[in-house]
């Protein structure tokens, strides 16, 4: 686990292949920020159907679940800088 | 002999036209009945982008009306039944491209004849409005205009008390004798005094003899995201060209960007001559994207979320059918609005309402209303097109 | 046209066994799947170097399967997100392979989605499906960090339970809304389901897990510190004290926005069409692939699937040997319990739009089903609670995409239809 991925200021260490969202959990990340509706963001299904889990990963909206780890990736919650 | 009448009036259609149309008589003092085949803004109302807007309307007995029931909508909206439904913002049209700059400067030439509630702030380089893309060569910033989404209005005018509503109902048969009108509705038949026929493209199924023709239009739902600059609808010339125009081919895609309350944005619209809602495809789309996001590049940070289109009734000459039917005096038609029922239901309603209890419209309003009359097209092939 | 792919959507027991099938007839299939990695949520494969947590049963159906996808070299793009079919054929694909195609027919096989009941707490960061525990089980051996509560009904609870116990990480506790092992119906379950909830309960047994039948998730509290489960059981109310919680209610098609096109086949296949499970989807997914090849090459269509509809009935006799009161609870949740997640909409918010509202006024006045997940979380709810008599049904029409596209990257999507059509 050399490699790390960046959840706001925070490095995170994670495994070859896996999510942002199994690296986050292991890290005892749970909440991923707010929705505009205000909506606490979280892994709810993990396989990519529910849209709860969304971040932004080098500026692009996408699914924790979905988004596969690579080293320097830059990860922020949709709602800004807010410490989550 | 009949039954006696239920209701003082029927009014067919849950679509803005008939809610305001509903509205107004219920105001009166009369007992109204709305009914529809699905329920409230089931077709064109609930698809509609909400625009209150006069720069889409063609010049003369269009824009005319729409510059005065946008000033209605607003009364109506300043502690009456549209209040929290309507919201005045201002709207931005653009336009590159000689095509275009031409339907901008009838734009300008339209609004200042019209000497309406909508007025022209500025007119200038895209840099008038920050966010903004390239491939603007002139903005048109207009004051006045306004958003209502049709479903909020439709459920706003229904909620009076005093108008009863039925739905699903789908209406098998109309008979109207010179007493009043019975609708069959299958499981039961309901009487009333007059009838209201706002029925959009269904009007087709009742009265097929109505030179009325379904014209389709594909729009697209971004998800949600931080509510940016852009405090009004975005739109391009080339739609004002396909709104307003011979039909011609449009020089660029006629894109309309309109930022919903939600912090979505819908964006449309084509004009398809065909009624099919589940006629959503790709190609158009990416044009319209493609476009939309050239104009507001703030779009390529969205995803979209939902595509779909709406149907609207649209008349062979591109006005709307308001008025008693000829033979049927005890029908009358509201229907035919292709698009512009939102802004013009305030004022139609208004109108209507006179009409079904035998009042005189204002003066200056009785030859424009005159020009909407279905008789205009009895004889249609002595008088040719009107 | 004919030198068109069939596109196959999904890379599960169901859109592979098809995918096969219609290779061996001679037709060029392409297979797509969302995730970084071919099995589907059943067959979901460990990361490299990870050891396979899968059974000996289900490890000895998915190298058979594989064996055949190999000797037929069927392509497959892992990573690709299937956007929707339009009504002219073509179809949009994003993500690793980025293109408009023009398929010569559609086999959708997406699967199927996890029903969560709502309850007050449920959108709670922590509270999950009982599935995302179980599909990071798969791929990393790895248990979800601090104590685990799994609740909700069906055979899945038991089996991520077992799973956890494997790993040493039992969970504290499950609550199960149904008493199967109660029903003597049980024992006229097909025999390979009684041997797999036989290796389930012994793992739990051992590892000593609380399992609580005819019990009820009512509640899930958190107030600066753990996630805090009110659980009524049979013997009057409990709480569990956890950091997280898997929710479950049983399986549904994953159809949400999912259209078909009048202009090429489109067949649904496996738990996408009909939520029967794992043995149903690799029966389904051989059938149906017999089934398309046979309409396209115009030969003699299979004979009727036996497999299939054993797997329908033993799964109709699972689901009564699982009935439970759980929907008489749902509509005692109080008034501000959320019941859309994505747009954040309560039962007060569907209360509030009157008796018996049209599908328009729960989409448009309740912004039901309006939301990036395409109502697939609450649709089902929204029906149930709008009508607790009537099944529940769509609030109205499919519409793709069947999930978000980004606007950029439907831009950058090359277009090959153009072309041809120039």
């Amino acid at each position: 686990m050399n490699h790390h991925i960046h959840w706001q200021a925070r490095a995170i260490p994670f495994q070859t292949g896996e999510s942002v969202a199994s690296a986050l959990q292991r890290a005892g990340i749970h909440q991923l920020g707010r929705a505009p509706t205000g909506q606490a963001l979280a892994v709810f299904c993990g396989i990519g159907q529910c849209q709860g889990c969304l971040i932004m990963a080098d500026g692009q909206v996408t699914e924790a679940c979905l988004q596969i780890c690579r080293d320097g990736l830059t990860l922020q919650p949709l709602d800004g800088d807010a410490d989550v | 002999m009949p039954d006696p009448a239920e209701f003082d009036v029927l009014i067919a259609g849950a679509g803005i036209v008939g809610a305001s149309v509903a509205w107004h008589l219920a105001s009166a003092g009369l007992r109204v009945a709305v009914i529809d085949a699905t329920g409230p803004a089931a077709a064109a109302s609930g698809a509609s982008d909400g625009a209150v807007s006069v720069a889409s309307k063609k010049p003369g007995l269009m824009a005319r009306l729409a510059s005065e029931s946008l000033l209605y909508t607003r009364e109506l909206s300043t502690g009456g039944p549209l209040a929290g439904a309507f919201h005045a913002r201002p709207s931005y049209v653009f336009g590159s491209g000689a095509v275009e700059m031409s339907a901008l400067d009838a734009l300008v030439s339209k609004l200042a004849d019209l000497t309406g509630p909508v007025r022209v702030t500025a007119d200038g380089p895209a840099t008038l409005l920050p966010g903004l893309g390239g491939a603007v060569d002139r903005l048109v910033v207009l004051e006045g205009e306004g958003h209502m989404p049709g479903h909020k209005a439709v459920r706003a005018y229904l909620s009076r008390p005093g108008i009863t509503t039925i739905w699903p109902a789908p209406i098998r048969a109309i008979a109207s004798d010179s007493n009043g009108v019975t609708l069959d509705l299958g499981h039961r038949k309901l009487r009333g005094n007059t009838l209201v026929a706002a029925l959009g493209t269904a009007t087709l199924d009742l009265f097929p003899a109505l030179p009325i023709q379904p014209r389709a239009g594909q729009l697209i739902v971004t998800d949600r995201g931080p509510v940016d600059a852009l405090r009004g609808s975005l739109t391009a010339a080339s739609y004002l060209v396909a709104k307003t125009g011979s039909g011609d081919q449009l020089p660029l895609p006629p894109v309309v960007i309109d930022p919903l309350t939600t912090g979505q944005y819908l964006i449309g619209s084509t004009r398809e001559a065909h009624g099919r809602t589940d006629q959503v495809d790709f190609a158009t789309l990416k044009s319209l994207l493609s476009r939309a996001s050239q104009i507001w590049p703030a779009l390529l940070n969205r995803r979209v979320i939902r595509t779909f289109a709406g149907v609207r009734a649209a008349v062979a000459d591109g006005l709307p059918i308001v008025g008693a039917m000829p033979g049927q005096p005890r029908v009358l038609m509201a229907t035919g609005f292709e698009g512009d029922g939102i802004c013009l239901s305030a004022v139609i309603g208004r109108e209507v309402a006179l009409m079904v209890q035998g009042l005189a419209p204002q003066s200056h309003w009785a030859a424009d209303l005159a020009a909407l009359s279905p008789a205009r097209f009895e004889n249609t092939a002595q008088k040719g097109a009107a | 046209m004919s030198d068109h792919p069939i596109l196959i959507v999904g890379a599960g027991l169901a859109g592979l066994a098809a995918a096969v099938e219609l290779a061996r007839q001679g037709l060029p299939v392409l297979v797509i799947d969302q995730a970084q990695a071919i099995g589907g949520a059943v067959h979901r494969q460990p990361l490299p170097g990870v050891r396979s947590t899968a059974t000996g049963a289900q490890a000895h159906r998915w190298s058979r399967l594989i064996a055949e996808v190999q000797a037929q070299a069927i392509p497959i793009r892992c990573g690709t997100r299937f956007g929707g079919v339009d009504h002219t054929g073509a179809a949009l694909l994003t993500g690793a392979l980025s293109t408009l195609i023009r398929p010569r027919a559609i086999v959708l096989a997406t699967g199927a989605r996890e029903s969560v009941q709502p309850r007050p707490g449920w959108t709670l960061p922590g509270v999950m499906t009982a599935g995302a525990i179980q599909s990071r089980i798969k791929t990393l051996a790895e248990p979800p960090q601090g104590r685990v509560l799994l609740a909700g009904s069906g055979p899945l609870l038991l089996a991520v339970g077992a799973e956890l116990c494997r790993l040493r990480h039992p969970p504290i506790a499950i609550i199960e809304a149904a008493r199967p092992l109660f029903n003597p119906a049980s024992l006229t379950l097909p025999l390979p389901y009684l041997t797999e909830a036989a290796t389930y309960l012994a793992h739990l047994l051992r590892a000593r897990v609380p399992l609580f039948f005819g019990a009820h998730l009512t509640e899930i509290i958190q107030t600066n510190g753990p996630l805090v489960a009110q659980i009524d059981t049979r013997k009057g109310p409990r709480n569990f004290a956890v950091d997280v919680i898997g929710l479950h209610d049983g399986i549904r098609p994953n159809d949400a926005g999912l259209t078909n096109c009048d202009v090429i086949p489109t067949l649904r296949l496996g738990d996408c069409r009909e939520a029967l499970g794992a043995r149903a989807a690799l029966a389904d997914g051989f059938a149906g692939g017999q089934k398309l090849a046979a309409e396209l090459l115009g030969t003699t269509p299979p004979s009727p699937n036996h497999d299939l509809q054993r797997q329908r009935a033993a799964q109709a006799r699972l689901a009564r040997i699982y009935a439970h009161d759980g929907l008489a609870r749902l509509a005692e949740i109080p008034a501000e319990t959320v019941i859309c997640r994505c747009e954040n909409r309560t039962l007060a918010d569907l209360r509030a739009l009157g008796p018996a509202p049209t599908a328009r006024a729960l989409r448009l006045d309740g912004r039901f089903a309006m939301g990036a997940c395409q109502g697939r979380f609450c649709a089902e709810w929204v029906g149930r609670l709008s009508d607790l008599k009537a099944p529940p049904k769509p609030i109205g029409a499919a519409r793709w995409p069947s999930r978000p596209i980004s606007v950029a990257d439907l831009l950058t999507t090359s277009d090959p239809i153009e072309k041809e059509t120039k």
